[in-house]
């Protein structure tokens, strides 16, 4: 009964959020998918934070933290509503008539994904690799089960459990634990695949609102077929929730772009925006690159499309804004509670392997076998179709090229800042290239995937078989 | 040459394939039960009452047997900190696979739990 009510509370709270974020726009079928997909995810966030400082401060009754979050949210929704214009531009839901046989085709990949997803999740209620009972169950353990104590987990004489990681994950499991009263292994197991399908609504609806619902289901389809993604969805680690808060960026982004009118509404999309992207940065340390990338490249962005006596700083201010009190609690945790992390422990080595050439060789050949094989497809690897695809359309590209040029920008960015920590690493290059460079791609695919389709746009997909075909360049 | 609409009928092939493999390879409850029963912690339920709610104690295993076994066992007695050195006033023993030849001479047993769970003493420790 705890677990549900707690449940819905945290639902709630995260769909209230979105709603502050969206206004009144996207209430389309798709539109309420979004909501839906982004609300789970937000609520966890919120949830993680409210228990850090809950247990940070001592004040530990989460039951009135929660209902009281969730009813300055409801109030504060109320208000904006009131001041807000009521004839907000809608979004377009595409309405678009699809192939059968794509939806035939859909219709089997995204519940054998459902399916397998959730046998893999109660025939392993522990998680499976090390880092789920190693890292971020154990994290999950000592804030839990510490009491005042709850330090302790942040202990420098466990420095394999990365004591620095952010707490997103952790913190989200306790606060479920506490209010519950007791520790149980479906809470991280349910979280895993709320996480895991949430990704999937959103990059459908992402997909949906903004181009086609043929692209939609394709997309969808290419996330549920990654056979790693919907595995690691249920391994209970960090690397699924950090990529749905990735492609929450992005899609919220993208949503931000496409809508025409200034103001509040899109304003507050904006700082939604940036909402994910600390969500991130609070959920892995990865996170935090990929903060900063996105960052760069919206700026970048701006200053291509900068409105007269406007800085492109002061363009971006809502997401800046937004990313800045979960920007302070990361550096607050990372200062005063973990202990230093072992990447940049030892400047001179890391100068000294920056230096050695033999180490870019082995990170670009394990990119590049990694590549075709991170999502542990069968026979045919989906990114050499998706690049086939790529070229033979690329003359059909979408128009809105610096839009989706920022986007693959800070992908990028994000994955050449992965290459240099590689290059760093103060492990032995080889095994941590091995037991993560996957998990690493598989962070990025839906982000990928999204931005893939947008950049090939609507044009090139025929509505039904029987449709004539673009003709390729 | 590859038209573009052939391209994404492999697409949609090439998902269903995948599809169809992680469906077969999924796995069967009752499957992981040996794994799920280390995860369990089990091993260590009768170790923990005897242990202090909180602090640090040290910890002791086999050379050859995975540092995952110390991982379990940390993961198992958390809040209490398990560093993985014999210099402290409580020691872990943890011995899954065999049961130890000879323990250090600075060690005592306090309490054999079985399953290759042990209570040591360190008295030289501070």
């Amino acid at each position: 009964m705890a677990i549900a009510l707690a449940g819905i509370l945290c639902f709630v709270t995260g769909f209230l959020v979105v709603a502050l974020g969206l206004g009144a726009r996207l209430c389309s079928r798709s539109g309420l998918l979004l909501r839906i997909s982004l609300s789970a995810g937000f609520g966890l966030a919120v949830f993680s934070i409210i228990y850090f400082l809950a247990r940070w401060s001592g004040f530990l009754h989460l039951w009135a933290i929660d209902a009281a979050l969730c009813a300055i949210l409801l109030i504060t929704l109320a208000l904006v509503r009131k001041h807000r214009a009521s004839s907000a531009p809608q979004l377009r839901a595409s309405g678009q008539a699809t192939s059968k046989c794509l939806l035939i085709a859909f219709a089997v990949a995204f519940p054998a994904a459902l399916y397998s997803g959730v046998l893999r999740a109660l025939a392993r209620p522990y998680g499976s690799g090390w880092d789920s009972f190693a890292i971020w169950n154990l994290h999950a353990r000592f804030l839990f089960r510490g009491g005042i104590n709850w330090r302790d987990g942040f202990s420098p004489l466990i420095p394999w459990s990365h004591p620095d990681y952010p707490l997103l994950l952790p913190a989200a499991i306790a606060h479920f634990w506490t209010v519950m009263g007791r520790e149980s292994t479906a809470v991280p197991a349910v979280i895993g695949l709320v996480f895991t399908f949430s990704t999937v609504g959103l990059l459908f609806s992402g997909l949906d609102i903004l181009l086609s619902r043929t692209s939609a289901l394709l997309g969808a389809m290419c996330l549920v077929s990654t056979p790693f993604f919907i595995d690691l969805g249920t391994w209970q680690y960090a690397d699924v929730p950090l990529s749905f808060f990735m492609l929450a960026t992005f899609v919220l982004l993208h949503l931000h772009d496409a809508s025409t009118e200034p103001g509040l509404e899109s304003r507050s999309s904006l700082a939604l925006a940036g909402l994910a992207a600390g969500f991130a940065a609070w959920t892995k340390n990865e996170g935090v690159l990929f903060l900063v990338a996105v960052l760069l490249a919206k700026m970048w962005l701006t200053s291509r499309r900068s409105s007269p006596g406007r800085s492109p700083i002061s363009q971006i201010a809502p997401m800046l804004l937004a990313v800045a009190p979960i920007f302070a609690l990361i550096a607050f945790f990372k200062r005063a509670i973990a202990p230093p992390g072992d990447l940049f422990s030892d400047p001179a080595t890391m100068l000294h392997k920056l230096g050695d050439l033999s180490r870019y060789g082995a990170v670009l050949k394990w990119y590049g076998r990694e590549l075709l094989r991170f999502g542990e497809w069968w026979l045919i690897p989906l990114p050499i179709v998706m690049l086939v695809l790529y070229f033979l359309l690329r003359g059909n590209l979408a128009r809105e090229k610096e839009t989706i040029l920022a986007s693959a920008g800070a992908l990028t960015l994000t994955l050449a800042g992965y290459f240099f920590i590689y290059l760093i690493t103060p492990r032995d290059i080889y095994w941590h290239l091995r037991f993560s460079l996957n998990r690493l791609f598989l962070q990025l695919w839906p982000s990928t995937i999204f931005v893939f389709f947008l950049a090939l746009g609507s044009k090139p997909f025929p509505t039904s078989v029987g449709d004539p075909e673009p003709s390729a360049p | 040459m590859l038209s573009c609409k052939a391209c994404l009928w492999i697409l949609v092939v090439a998902c269903l394939l995948s599809s169809g493999r992680m469906l077969v390879h999924s796995p069967r409850p009752g499957e992981a039960a040996a794994e799920n029963e280390r995860r369990s912690g089990q091993r260590f339920a009768a170790l923990r009452e005897a242990l202090p709610q909180r602090g640090v104690i040290g910890y002791i295993g086999q050379s050859q047997d995975s540092v995952g076994h110390y991982y379990l066992a940390q993961y198992a007695l958390a809040p209490l900190v398990v560093d993985f050195s014999s210099d402290h006033r409580i020691v872990v023993g943890n011995f899954p696979s065999a049961p130890p030849q000879n323990l250090p001479a600075n060690l005592k047993l306090i309490r054999d739990f079985g399953d290759g769970v042990l209570l040591l003493a360190n008295e030289d420790a501070r």
